[in-house]
């Protein structure tokens, strides 16, 4: 019992050097402080998003950013194209570099507060982000697949920029109070996110200062999902019989009602 | 309320999926088109990614096909012998359709074939249909088809392994249904959907099968091609979801009762007259898609 509350003591401080800004926050005399409220979001049978309370403090005279990031993945899409009058796919480009989720929040529009290389370097905007982008094959890209890209995805919920959502209240001491609430977007799937906040402050990034965020599939999604995924052939065939069973069941039941009601008559 | 989705890890809403399911089990149930090409789209619309609206439709249409073919069992709609020759041709063509895709992936030709096959056949077949229907109920009954419809076939006549399908009321060499069901399989690979749009129509005209007869055969070979797909699907790309499949079939299964029921009300040429109706609207929308700029030049890949 000891030995694991131990090992837990030990991955919890692991996690909390890896994904906080220790070397800025052991510079500086005001490290920012960041709370995420759920910090594991199940996802249920009737799961349907969830509400998330960010709220933290950055030091006295400073912007506040947000950055709701998911893990880099890799996407495939079809390419649209004019062959004669008409628009079809003319080939696939594979995009990768990309987060899966990307929700930027601050108090002041990012331009305002920061300087061009600090927002490229932390990609705290939509250009920063384009920049990033890797295409396959290379010649497929270019800005404009990469506008058509963002588009896309904010088209989806999947991205996010958003700028006066952070409510800062009268500082404490040296340090501004803020709070932001998110709308979690039902569609991100299950994995790990980080929550950092920046201060900002003349042009430059301050301290910054991340929490993991865990989204889990649990109960009866969460053995579907381990099934598919550890026993597909095993997962297939269920997939098969649960089907014929639902199609004969619905229609043994459909015969049932229907012939009740032709003998009511 | 809302419906969590745990191998696509996205939540959607119940009603929509129920609904969604529901509408297309009454066109597979009436029509006996599996709904593929109508649903997938649809799923992708409510943001469900591709990849497995595609495979967890394929599981859906078990259940509707199941469920209807049992509805048009009862009502002496589907002819097994015939319908298990249909399915090894339909077997057989896939396969064949499956290479020609790959070829012309090669050849970077794939989409445009892809989308000139949909609009050439789905346009043809359509139109066809829609014609011969509307004269048919301008002149008032239905002529009734029997073996007659077989009388003066020529050269097919003579061609070997004759054999009877009484169910469906006609006679042929095994090698005819066999041949036109491996070149309906070859355009459903290389379109991408079940193929009963295609099925149906050719059983029609081309193998004088009574429409009604038609449509619960075709539910029938349309159940198990659709277990090959999801079998195929859930093994390589993991990417069939049985709790959207369910809550689809939820919807589709009691469609597709309906469905038959309000099919068995109509007379053949009126099924017709609707179906290629359907199919000609369908082929619009397509043809208007390709012609219209589209707002965004990136779509998500279904990830064949």
């Amino acid at each position: 019992m000891m030995k694991q509350s131990k090992f837990h003591v030990s991955v919890a401080t692991i996690l909390a050097m890896l994904f906080s800004g220790s070397a800025h926050a052991a510079t500086s005399p005001q490290p920012v402080f960041l709370k995420v409220t759920p910090s594991v979001i199940p996802m249920g049978t009737f799961y349907a998003g969830a509400r998330l309370q960010v709220e933290g403090h950055v030091p006295v005279g400073s912007e506040v950013v947000v950055v709701v990031r998911g893990e880099d993945v890799h996407e495939v899409f079809n390419k649209v194209g004019r062959v004669g009058p008409i628009w079809v796919n003319t080939g696939k480009v594979s995009i990768s570099g990309i987060p899966s989720l990307l929700m930027i929040f601050s108090t002041k529009p990012i331009a305002t507060c920061l300087a061009r290389p600090q927002i490229d370097r932390y990609q705290l905007d939509a250009t920063a982000v384009k920049m990033q982008i890797k295409f396959t094959p290379r010649e497929s890209g270019g800005d404009p697949v990469a506008d058509d890209f963002l588009k896309l995805k904010m088209g989806q919920g999947s991205y996010r920029l958003a700028v006066g959502d952070i409510r800062t209240a009268d500082a404490f001491e040296d340090d501004l109070p803020f709070k932001l609430d998110i709308a979690w977007p039902k569609s991100a799937p299950p994995g790990t996110y980080e929550v950092r906040a920046y201060a900002c402050r003349h042009g430059e990034i301050g301290p910054t200062f991340a929490v993991p965020l865990q989204v889990v599939e649990v109960g009866f999604p969460a053995m579907i999902a381990a099934l598919a995924r550890e026993r597909p052939a095993t997962y297939g065939i269920i997939s098969i019989m649960v089907a014929v069973i639902a199609g004969f069941g619905i229609d043994f039941l459909t015969t049932c009602i229907f012939k009740r009601k032709v003998s009511a008559h | 309320m809302n419906l969590l989705l745990p191998v696509a890890g996205t939540s959607i809403g119940f009603v929509l999926l129920v609904g969604a399911g529901a509408v297309v089990g009454f066109l597979s149930g009436m029509f006996g088109v599996g709904g593929g090409f109508l649903l997938t789209p649809v799923l992708i619309m409510i943001g469900i990614p591709p990849t497995f609206a595609a495979a967890s439709d394929s599981c859906q249409i078990i259940a509707a096909s199941s469920s209807g073919t049992a509805a048009h069992f009862r009502l002496g709609n589907v002819d097994f012998k015939l319908g298990s020759v249909l399915l090894l041709g339909g077997l057989t063509g896939g396969s064949i359709g499956v290479h020609v895709i790959r070829m012309l992936r090669a050849m970077g030709a794939a989409d445009f074939a892809i989308t000139v096959t949909y609009i050439v056949v789905l346009g043809g077949i359509g139109g066809f249909m829609f014609v011969e229907s509307l004269q048919s109920l301008r002149r008032g009954a239905l002529v009734p088809r029997s073996h007659h419809s077989t009388q003066g076939r020529g050269l097919l006549s003579r061609l070997p392994f004759q054999m009877d399908f009484p169910r469906s009321r006609v006679r042929h060499s095994v090698i005819v249904p066999f041949l036109l069901c491996v070149s309906v399989g070859i355009l459903s690979a290389i379109m991408g959907v079940g193929g009963g749009f295609i099925m149906v129509p050719m059983m029609v005209y081309l193998l004088r099968m009574p429409m009604h007869v038609a449509v619960g055969t075709d539910l029938f070979q349309i159940l198990f091609t659709s277990a090959g797909i999801t079998y195929m699907q859930a093994t390589t790309n993991y990417t069939v979801d049985l709790m959207l499949a369910l809550v689809l079939a939820a919807g589709s299964t009691v469609g597709a009762q309906i469905g038959a029921r309000v099919a068995r009300r109509l007379r053949g040429d009126q099924l017709k007259i609707l179906l290629a109706s359907i199919v000609l609207l369908v082929m619009a929308k397509m043809a208007v898609g390709l012609l219209i700029s589209p707002s965004v030049l990136l779509s998500p890949a279904k990830g064949h």
